[in-house]
């Protein structure tokens, strides 16, 4: 019965895909919003029936592929860790899709897009719904790599989607760097069948001590550039050419986090990662978000200054994983939270900036101002994103920049309380300036480009609307299913 | 029902209500009367729950909602100094609800919805932090706090001085909750729960082991609390924020939210610290930061002639009363408890005091600014006779906050000064403090009559159209307040027995404990209040007869001296020299008060800017690899692969060549591979 669930769950999107490629342009959104519709409920309703076990399932496997870890090769497993991730992806893919039927038209006055356009986008969207699901579900490292490789293609596409010569030059960027990740991934595969003849997740451990450092190392370098951490962190901001609901959706709740989520994986299929490598993880988040926070104060491109705050938050997550390859499996449960509290979060920053930039046709925080006059609820929007990102309780990243500020105290000193200040500091300056900026966009003197009439469209709000009642309650689905992770 | 259910249900009135209103905030007044029901109807319930608690005692704590992983839980625990605090903001909650609904016609261009959710949420923020018992949700409620204040500043839209002051009040006190959040981690790892119980032995564990880290704990605490309470030089968010809030917000935040600094003040240190050295060390801490508040912060008043940054220099300084008394308290309560607890007591009393008058004079403050559309004293003049109600309570507000019996301002500060002085035979240097304070007393009233005389007395101005009197809605708040100072002047015992059971609840939890029976007895708390120490009376002070005889007298003499000389009251143009003059040629402006003290404190307020950091070119260009690494690199595989691709001409015979050499290649390896 689960079975089937999770074989509907990749099954129907990839139908939704196939027939938005297909059908006239007037058919291809209400496809797409049933479909991503279908796929959510199914993947709500997964995690509700699986909670609180892991549900494993094994379809079969390849018979070139000698030795195999008797599970096969193919399958699914549904964990309290993949729930959340497939939770993120499901829901805000579906709230995502919402928002694309009614932005990407051709009254969009930043981006007018025409009919014959919206079959390709849907095609790549929903296909990329798939393949994050299938990466959510994987019962092991090469399942989960190919549908990871899938995402990176998908993630090309939609990046190059408006096909200038910027976006093409983008995507192209894009996929160099996270494919050269993948490369490492490939590396970290072979190393691991060699050596245990086995994909499994819990092959780790049965490698020697310095074997498992250095194809954790692989690993960590391919969750580098998928999650665009120093020193892959430069395609990121380039990718935000895509069209917005893709930037909200790929780079910043979903396909970015297949990259911490492979890391939350590798860390707690056995909890025996080497100590030093489990160092070098977290000291490169630390490095990747005061990294990223430095780029805050020169971008003037709203969708900018979001991309290096998703870099930062993805340092976030890994710095949550560190601490738990480090022993504290609070920090280790805050970061897995902070996926899908961040996701949230982040969504909601970039459908709000998303909708402004469909009413006034620009995205420059120097030539927008006082917009919350003429779109209250966008502006609204934006806030409750923001708050959410930045941790003001009771919204949602508060709760998982707790746990992870809790692991960190739980590190001994010097090192636990040094990670909790630069934290701290972090949290304090991000907070001050993405407060700026909003206050300068949305309140303050309206400006000319802001001038503008109301608000988005019904079903941009009512996303917009759904998304900041997820900043609210996310913690509440979160907290349950991370309580399990780490016994 | 249970405080727990009250409790409840003020929450749900309070977060219903809110969504309510912002659903119905297209009409301006409606909005505005369905927030005052919904917050009189808190405030009934905020007092059930404090009557309850100062007769029966405090219900047993119940933990509604568990954090699992973190040992949070929201644990609700009302004890007497709670109660007091839920009273507080039940008054003020209503009181400038109710003003506000005519009050914000002055901002036509603004809707409501951004002022009355936001201000019920508000208040849910400050219910929760005064309920609960663990220091988790403590956080989230002081958040909520802080987050629905800043949007209440920057309500003004398109005002950018309200948007400084709100982004400047929302970093500074997010930084200081960030680090009451680290001090709480501490403890957290050390006693494994958030509990106050828990975290008060957590304390005291790591007061013995390390007691650097404990005292940083503290000190993270403290920075927190005198930034929210406006302490300075924490506290210099607060002359920009609050006059750049509507008035009717900036009253809340004067009598309700910025008073939880002192709760949350009084809350851990009583909690936290063992009777030992280190609290009297704290307790010096907190007296001086309070005496150095008072002093710059009344001064700066002093030179203020707008009336709302005025009386937000002055929040400043009444806060440092507060914190004085605390101090106070803490140095005392080691050598000698009742004393100790008696200072406490009497601060807690000021605040009360304060919330009362404070919020009165803002709300006055806020009346004259809708009605002739400024604050500038300097504009302002002889609106007694335009707005005779509003003068008074004015007037009544003034003399209270200035201390002057019998209202109640002197009521605390007579405490305060009692306390300080009796325990000064240990301690000489609180006599020096409490000098500074007094001293500082003359000057609060030297600035009130300064804001009194220039906006309501003397000849009116011209200000355009006919100033009216401000309307009920508008006046009732102010008198209700109004006659809580007289009230309290006249009969302190009544609040004060009340603040006095909160102190000894927090000291010794439950009965029987130290000090709770002992100050109880031993204050005489009668129509005369004093302090009998060791069967001598001190410090005694009977209100009422004294207050009465005074009228009487001075009555008699009125009217004896009127008697007399037979005069009649008459109204004439006023003279100079035998010249009438023009109104506007004599009157003594706002701004020429007190010049010799404007000079002689120059600076003592300080300011600085932040200037930003520039960021090094050099490490900016190392932060992004694109332009040193991947770029170059890309070019170099493009190279690369044009020279390859030159191999490649089309020509068959090239190809040809190609295979052979090739094949040669290959031939040659295999020869030396085999040879």
């Amino acid at each position: 019965m689960l079975t089937v669930l999770l074989v509907l769950l990749l099954a129907v999107p990839v139908t939704g895909a196939v027939l938005s490629g297909v059908l006239r342009p007037g058919a291809t959104r209400a496809v797409a919003v049933a479909t991503a519709l279908i796929t959510a409920l199914l993947a709500s309703w997964g995690v509700l029936a699986v909670y609180p076990q892991a549900y494993q399932a094994a379809l079969g496997s390849l018979p070139w592929l000698p030795g195999g870890s008797g599970d096969g090769v193919f399958g699914f497993l549904l964990d309290p860790l993949a729930s959340v991730l497939l939770l993120v992806v499901t829901l805000i893919g579906f709230l995502t899709i919402l928002f694309s039927t009614s932005y990407l038209t051709e009254k969009n006055r930043d981006h007018a897009v025409g009919p014959q356009d919206q079959g390709r986008y849907y095609f790549w969207l929903l296909a990329f719904l798939a393949s994050m699901v299938g990466v959510a579900t994987a019962p092991n490292f090469l399942q989960l790599f190919v549908f990871w490789e899938l995402t990176t293609v998908c993630s090309w596409a939609l990046i190059s989607f408006y096909r200038s010569e910027e976006s093409l030059k983008a995507g192209f960027k894009a996929i160099l760097m996270t494919h050269a990740g993948g490369v490492f991934f490939l590396l970290a595969l072979l190393v691991l069948f060699a050596f245990t003849g086995s994909f499994g997740f819990d092959a780790l451990g049965r490698l020697d001590p310095g074997v498992r450092g250095w194809v954790f190392f692989f690993l960590m370098v391919a969750a580098w550039a998928k999650a665009a951490q120093v020193p892959f962190h430069t395609w990121l901001p380039d990718a935000m050419a895509a069209p917005t609901p893709v930037s909200a959706y790929l780079h910043a709740a979903s396909m970015v986090k297949a990259g911490v989520f492979l890391m939350a994986r590798t860390v707690s299929s056995g909890w025996d990662v080497p100590a030093p490598w489990g160092l070098v993880l977290g000291a490169m988040a630390l490095v990747t978000m005061l990294v990223a926070l430095s780029f805050y104060f020169v971008q003037d491109d709203l969708k900018r200054l979001l991309a290096y705050s998703t870099i930062a938050h993805l340092g976030y997550v890994l710095l949550g994983v560190a601490l738990g390859a480090m022993g504290s499996v609070v920090g280790f449960r805050g970061g897995v939270l902070h996926i899908l509290c961040h996701g949230f979060g982040k969504a909601t920053l970039f459908l709000a900036v998303g909708a402004v930039a469909y009413v006034t046709g620009t995205r420059s925080i120097s030539a927008l101002g006082g917009v919350a006059r003429s779109m209250p609820l966008t502006a609204t929007a934006y806030f409750v994103g923001l708050l959410a990102v930045t941790g003001i309780p009771p919204f949602a990243c508060f709760w998982s920049k707790f746990m992870i500020l809790a692991g960190a105290l739980e590190i001994p000193a010097p090192l636990g309380p040094a990670i909790l200040i630069l934290i701290l500091g972090e949290s304090l300056v991000a907070f001050g300036w993405m407060f700026f900026v909003g206050q300068k966009v949305f309140l303050g003197l309206r400006t000319p480009a802001a001038q503008v009439n109301s608000d988005p469209p019904l079903a941009m709000s009512a996303a917009l609307v759904l998304l900041m009642l997820g900043c609210l309650l996310a913690p509440l689905a979160g907290i349950p299913l991370v309580r399990l992770l780490g016994g | 029902m249970s405080t727990v259910a009250l409790l409840l249900a003020s929450a749900s009135i309070l977060l219903l209500g809110a969504l309510l209103v912002l659903a119905g905030s297209g009409q301006r007044r409606r909005a505005g009367w369905m927030s005052v029901t919904f917050m009189g109807g808190v405030a009934i319930l905020l007092w059930i729950v404090a009557v309850r608690t100062f007769r029966g005692g405090p219900d047993p704590e119940v933990t509604l909602l568990w954090v699992p992983g973190l040992q949070a839980g929201l644990t609700v625990a009302v004890d007497e100094l709670s109660a007091l605090f839920l009273a507080i903001a039940a008054t003020i909650g209503f009181v400038t609800t109710l003003f506000a609904v005519e009050y914000l016609d002055r901002y036509p261009r603004d809707t409501v919805a951004k002022y009355y959710p936001v201000l019920l949420v508000l208040f849910l923020g400050i219910v929760g932090v005064v309920s609960v018992a663990d220091f988790f949700f403590f956080l989230v409620f002081w958040e909520i706090m802080t987050l629905t204040s800043y949007f209440l500043v920057v309500f003004e839209g398109e005002n950018q001085e309200s948007q400084k002051a709100g982004l400047k009040y929302f970093v500074m006190n997010q930084g200081a909750t960030l680090g009451m959040l680290a001090a709480a981690l501490v403890l957290w790892r050390e006693g494994g729960s958030f509990h106050f119980d828990d975290m008060r032995m957590a304390f005291q564990t790591l007061l013995g082991r390390e007691p650097a880290l404990a005292h940083l704990t503290l000190l993270l605490f403290f920075l927190g609390f005198a930034t929210k309470a406006g302490i300075l030089p924490m506290g210099s968010w607060l002359p920009d924020a609050y006059p750049a809030a509507p008035t009717s917000a900036t009253a809340a935040f004067a009598g309700a939210m910025s008073k939880l600094g002192i709760y949350g003040l009084v809350r851990v240190f009583l909690t936290l610290l063992p009777l030992s050295g280190s609290m009297v060390a704290w307790g010096w801490i907190i007296a001086v930061a309070g005496t150095v508040s008072l002093f710059v912060g009344t001064l700066t008043a002093l030179k203020q002639d707008d009336a709302k940054r005025l009386m937000a220099f002055h929040v400043v300084g009444q806060v440092g009363y507060m914190f004085l008394g605390v101090g106070v308290g803490l140095v005392l309560l080691p050598r000698n408890p009742l004393l100790g607890s008696l200072a406490v007591t009497a601060g807690l009393f000021h605040l009360l005091n304060n919330a009362l008058y404070k919020t009165s004079l803002f709300l006055g403050a806020g009346a004259v600014h809708l009605r002739t559309g400024t604050r500038s004293l300097n504009g302002l003049g002889g609106l007694g006779r335009a707005m005779p109600w509003t003068a008074g309570a004015a007037l009544a507000s003034s003399l209270a906050i200035a201390g002057v019996p019998p209202l109640n301002g002197f009521a605390s500060k007579r405490l305060l000064y009692g306390t300080g002085i009796l325990g000064g035979e240990g301690a000489p240097f609180l006599v020096v403090l409490i000098l500074v304070a007094m001293f500082i007393s003359l000057v609060t009233l030297a600035s009130f009559l300064k804001y009194y005389g220039s906006a309501y007395l003397g000849p009116p101005r011209e200000l355009g159209a006919e100033v009216k009197e401000a309307c009920f809605a508008m006046l009732f708040p102010q008198w209700i307040l109004v006659g809580g100072c007289v009230l309290f002047g006249l009969f302190p015992w009544i609040p004060l027995s009340a603040i006095q059971s909160g102190v000894a609840e927090v000291l010794a939890p439950g009965s029987g404990q130290p000090f709770g029976g002992v100050l109880a007895t031993d204050l005489g708390l009668h129509p005369t209040v004093g302090l009998t120490l060791g069967g001598a009376g001190l410090a005694l002070w009977a209100p009422l007869p004294i207050t009465l005889t005074f009228l009487a007298l001075t009555g008699a003499v009125y009217l004896g001296l009127q008697r007399a000389g037979g005069a009649k009251t008459r109204e004439v143009p006023i003279w100079v020299c035998g010249e009438q003059e023009a109104p506007e040629a004599l009157r003594y402006f706002a701004g020429s008060f007190y010049l010799p003290f404007k000079h002689a404190f120059q600076g003592l307020y300080p300011s600085f800017r932040v200037h930003p950091v520039p960021f090094p070119a050099v490490l900016r260009r190392a932060l992004n690899p694109d332009g040193w690494l991947y770029l170059p690199l890309a070019r170099w595989m493009e190279r690369v692969s044009r020279t390859v691709a030159r191999s490649h001409v089309g020509v068959p015979q090239v190809y040809l060549l190609w295979i052979v050499l090739g094949a040669v290649g290959v031939v040659a390896v295999i020869l030396l591979a085999l040879g």
